[in-house]
């Protein structure tokens, strides 16, 4: 142990005392973690963006067309599944929500479009949420709508009270939700019936419904009963629904690629930097190695404190990118855009940061193997 | 062999590289150091000695021939016994100083004392007693870039010490410093060595300091020419 600390001393003395390599052993740890984070941040963002419907409809189940994958409404869903899910033991409530896309007339003349949800009165299960301005009831009011606060200039200038033709009926600005921004258009909210009539969908058809599990009971079991009740429609529980549209943004959009390669670039380019510098600062300290080596050290000895190096190069290097990252975080977050830093990824990347390190000093450890100690006497 | 022989090796022979391109460093060389000796090995650049110094400690392998130190034959020692040899029973002085710059003066000593399983504490302190038995009291705490080659070189000799072993090496000691100094630090060094019993061998071609030696043995062209 004694040992252990000794070496671990030099080696932790050995890499402050050289600046320059400090420093640019340092940066490619900063540059890893920066780019990694940034990437996995704005990744982790888009999925939280495409499952945040989910996430806030406060249902433990969710009927759906049959191979749905993510939340675009695709085939619909009979209201006789309604009925037969509120029937269920152990169903606490069920509700439809209906969603659709829905062309807003601009004044400029253009058009732009909306995802157009329809909750139920009251309840209002399935939305809307994060409202800044007016709230829920308003959508009781006749031919009203609330949009996305962030879409207000997009969506030709819009205030509370503004008027906008969408689907071709006459609509009034009531609210305005913030940073309810999925892959494609932007959510807006209407009742139930007006959503139904703007959509033009029959009265026995709707896109989901959302069921609410007894506390008490079993959401597994509840999930078979339903789903034994309705057997040509999915019932699926909110984490099963969450993976698999993140499963289909993973594998079908190419994001997962994207993201993948990034990161995965992220991390080599600060492997090859870190590597580079551990071995450079070995070469450049090859004779006190060599020095050690003649005093008594093992190779094992030099391994403990190349892996020493690693783990403060690791641990300091990843604290400055976080912070770096928090920052940028901080600085870019917006409606359209928000790096989801989660404290699991830190503590993931000060792991993988110090992994990478050690990784890295694999190749002067390589050189370190090959150091004679008689080369002091040359 | 006599109980007060420290080293000895017999018929060494060192041969660099193979082939057409070999040399021979070393040929059938035997060569002795006793308890408390102070034994300069002598020659002209490329005469060998380095390479018997290397071999004595143990940081080279020898082509043939037998090593024994303190009565233990470490010719065919495990290449994994040799760390602890070397950190038990040598301890070198080094043309260059070789110290660790990230590391102060009495830093670099305790180094040894630490591998060695001495607690930081009882380390830090005999390293503190040694530097000022160099008489560097004052310099405990500097790093060795702001050391003269002088200073360099007694903390180098006070690291050597540390932990008291037996048998001290010391390749061209006074090669980097003026004439005056490497008197100084020779003496100091022959001094020190002998209140501890150790055994000194000494590679020079400074004829300044021949007198200080108990022994001087001239090596030339892989052989020993003279040993008086």
């Amino acid at each position: 142990m004694l040992r252990l600390r000794t070496v671990a001393l030099a080696g932790v003395r050995m890499m402050f005392y050289d600046k320059l390599k400090f420093a640019g052993t340092l940066f490619g740890v900063i540059f890893a973690v920066v780019l990694t984070n940034q990437q996995l941040g704005v990744f982790l963002g888009l999925l939280a963006k495409n499952t945040m419907f989910i996430d806030n409809a406060s249902a433990e189940l969710w009927i759906v067309p049959a191979s749905t994958e993510t939340l675009q409404p695709g085939k619909p869903v009979s209201m006789s599944a309604l009925y037969q899910a509120r029937t269920t033991p152990g169903v606490l409530w069920a509700e439809p929500l209906l969603s659709g896309v829905a062309t807003v007339s601009l004044p400029s003349g253009g058009s732009e479009q909306v995802t157009l949800v329809g909750t139920r009165p009251d309840c209002w299960r399935g939305g809307p949420w994060n409202l800044i301005a007016g709230s829920s009831s308003v959508l009781r009011r006749p031919d009203t709508m609330i949009f996305e606060d962030s879409e207000r200039d997009k969506l030709g200038g819009l205030n509370l009270g503004s008027l906008r033709e969408v689907n071709g009926h006459r609509m009034t600005v009531g609210g305005f939700t913030w940073g309810l921004l999925p892959f494609g258009p932007s959510y807006a909210f209407a009742s139930y019936d007006l959503a139904r009539e703007l959509l033009k969908t029959p009265s026995d058809q709707t896109s989901f419904i959302l069921v609410g599990v007894d506390p008490h009971a079993d959401v597994a079991s509840v999930r078979a009963a339903v789903q034994a009740r309705v057997p040509t429609v999915q019932v699926l529980t909110r984490e099963e629904f969450s993976r698999k549209i993140v499963r289909y943004l993973l594998l079908r959009t190419g994001m997962g690629v994207t993201f993948g390669t990034s990161t995965f670039f992220g991390l080599l380019v600060g492997l090859v930097i870190v590597s580079l510098t551990m071995f450079s600062s070995v070469i450049d300290n090859i004779r006190e190695f060599g020095t050690l080596k003649a005093l008594g050290c093992r190779t094992r000895d030099l391994g403990i404190l190349l892996l020493v190096q690693s783990v403060v190069y690791g641990i300091v290097g990843s604290i400055a990118g976080l912070a770096l990252v928090s920052r940028v975080a901080e600085g870019i977050r917006s409606p359209k855009m928000a790096l989801v830093l989660p404290h699991i990824l830190s503590i993931a990347t000060v792991a993988l940061m110090i992994l990478l390190c050690a990784v890295a000093s694999l190749l002067a450890l390589l050189r370190i193997r090959k150091v004679e100690p008689a080369m002091v006497f040359r | 062999m006599s109980n007060s022989r420290v080293v000895e090796v017999q018929g060494l022979t060192k041969t660099y590289g193979g082939g057409a391109v070999s040399v021979q460093a070393l040929k059938s060389v035997d060569f002795h150091a006793d308890r408390g000796e102070f034994v300069m090995l002598s020659g002209p650049s490329g005469s060998g000695k380095t390479t018997l110094l290397s071999i004595l400690g143990c940081v080279l392998r020898a082509s043939s021939g037998r090593l024994t130190l303190f009565d233990r034959d470490i010719t065919d020692a495990r290449e994994e016994e040799l760390p602890a040899l070397r950190l038990h029973l040598i301890g070198f002085i080094f043309q260059g100083f070789n110290l660790i710059a990230s590391l102060s003066a009495s830093e670099n000593v305790a180094l040894v004392l630490r591998l060695r399983g001495i607690p930081p504490k009882e380390a830090a302190a005999e390293a503190r007693e040694l530097l000022t038995e160099v008489g560097m009291p004052e310099k405990i705490d500097t790093l060795p870039r702001d050391l003269s080659g002088g200073q360099r070189q007694r903390v180098a000799i006070a690291r050597a010490l540390a932990g008291h072993p037996p048998l001290l090496l010391a390749d061209e000691p006074t090669a980097n410093l003026d004439g005056h100094t490497g008197l100084q630090v020779t003496e100091m060094l022959k001094e020190l060595a002998r209140t501890r019993g150790s055994t000194v061998v000494v590679v020079t071609h400074d004829n300044r300091i021949f007198h200080l030696a108990d022994r001087i043995v001239h090596i030339e062209d892989g052989r020993i020419q003279e040993d008086q």
